[in-house]
């Protein structure tokens, strides 16, 4: 090994870029994503079986929104690692000829995996109240495009916020339909529109860093602590299989 | 409601196979599910599609035998059907 590479390495990974990397806490980011994306895994090959044997469509759109958010959470660290360790605050802020167009199709991937986890998931209840067409799904992935088109050709925070917003909205008039329909109270809706709140803000914190300072810890705790009781729930009804 | 149907019905067709010493002729079991035989012959077609069940042919019979993957079925249908409920799916 030629004198000085140790040095070179350490300077390499500790220099002002790595050094705030580690400064902006890419430890709980890396942390955060590996328990969702472990959550959402888990509840995915642990449905696998009972979709394997029954091909209920129901679960096999539940198991798809896991994975979907697996997948998603996925590109979330590669953006927040590309933010830490470029010390950004935006993507757009990347030189298109560095890690430009790479951000940018992060970005897409992120916003598509992501919308289609929520459209999976009310899908997964409704389907069988909406016509039962395979057309459905394609609609869906269209909608999921769009929206994930819109977020990285525009620039404007109002479009980013407003989409996302009108995803809530549209996941709260789902549940509200749902629930509304039930005779006792359950409280699976809750958690449901709990999670999509909390998933949704996890959207809106990675196109808009600056909008929820401070807030971050707390998204992360109550988005961890949903989907911890919704893996609860699946290993209850699972079983240990 | 017409799919989680479905799924009672292939539990009642594997159910009585099992009852039977997981074989039985093919004519009894459509007269023990309780059912039309173009309907049956829809449900038997796709336990068989699906690995549910076999046909064994011995002599001039044809007899209609639980697989592994049915008896799994069986097993696991209750869970099936609880994780239906507890999710709305």
């Amino acid at each position: 090994m030629p004198f000085g590479t140790g040095r070179m390495i350490f300077e390499g990974f500790a220099g002002p870029p790595f050094r705030n990397l580690f400064k902006l806490g890419i430890g709980t980011e890396l942390f955060y994503s590996f328990v969702i994306i472990t959550c959402s895994l888990m509840v995915y090959y642990g449905t696998k079986e009972l979709y394997e044997l029954s091909s209920y469509k129901g679960i096999k759109y539940f198991r798809q929104a896991f994975l979907f958010f697996a997948v998603a959470y996925f590109f979330r660290s590669i953006i927040k690692f590309l933010l830490l360790y470029f010390g950004l605050n935006e993507l757009i802020n990347f030189s298109p000829i560095t890690f430009g167009a790479f951000g940018l199709l992060t970005q897409l991937l992120f916003v598509y995996f992501s919308s289609m986890a929520i459209f999976y998931l009310l899908y997964s209840v409704m389907w069988k109240k909406w016509n039962q067409s395979s057309y459905n799904i394609y609609l869906l992935n269209i909608a999921a495009f769009v929206i994930a088109f819109v977020s990285i050709l525009s620039k404007n925070h109002f479009v980013h916020f407003g989409l996302n917003v009108f995803l809530l909205l549209i996941v709260i008039f789902v549940v509200y339909v749902s629930y509304k329909n039930k005779k006792k109270g359950h409280n699976l809706y809750l958690i449901y529109l709990l999670w999509s709140i909390f998933w949704i803000l996890n959207i809106i914190d990675i196109l808009i860093p600056n909008l929820f300072q401070g807030l971050q810890l707390f998204i992360y705790i109550a988005s961890t602590i949903t989907f911890l009781l919704i893996l609860y729930k699946v290993i209850k009804n699972v079983g240990a299989n | 409601m017409a799919k989680r149907g479905k799924l009672e019905i292939m539990q009642n067709i594997l159910n009585i196979i099992q009852q039977n010493h997981s074989s039985i002729k093919i004519t009894p079991l459509i007269r023990r599910s309780n059912m039309s035989s173009t309907r049956f012959k829809k449900y038997y077609l796709e336990l068989l599609e699906k690995g549910f069940i076999n046909e064994i042919s011995s002599h001039k019979n044809k007899l209609v035998s639980l697989t592994e993957k049915g008896e799994r079925f069986l097993e696991r249908y209750k869970t099936i059907i609880n994780f239906i409920k507890e999710f709305e799916l």
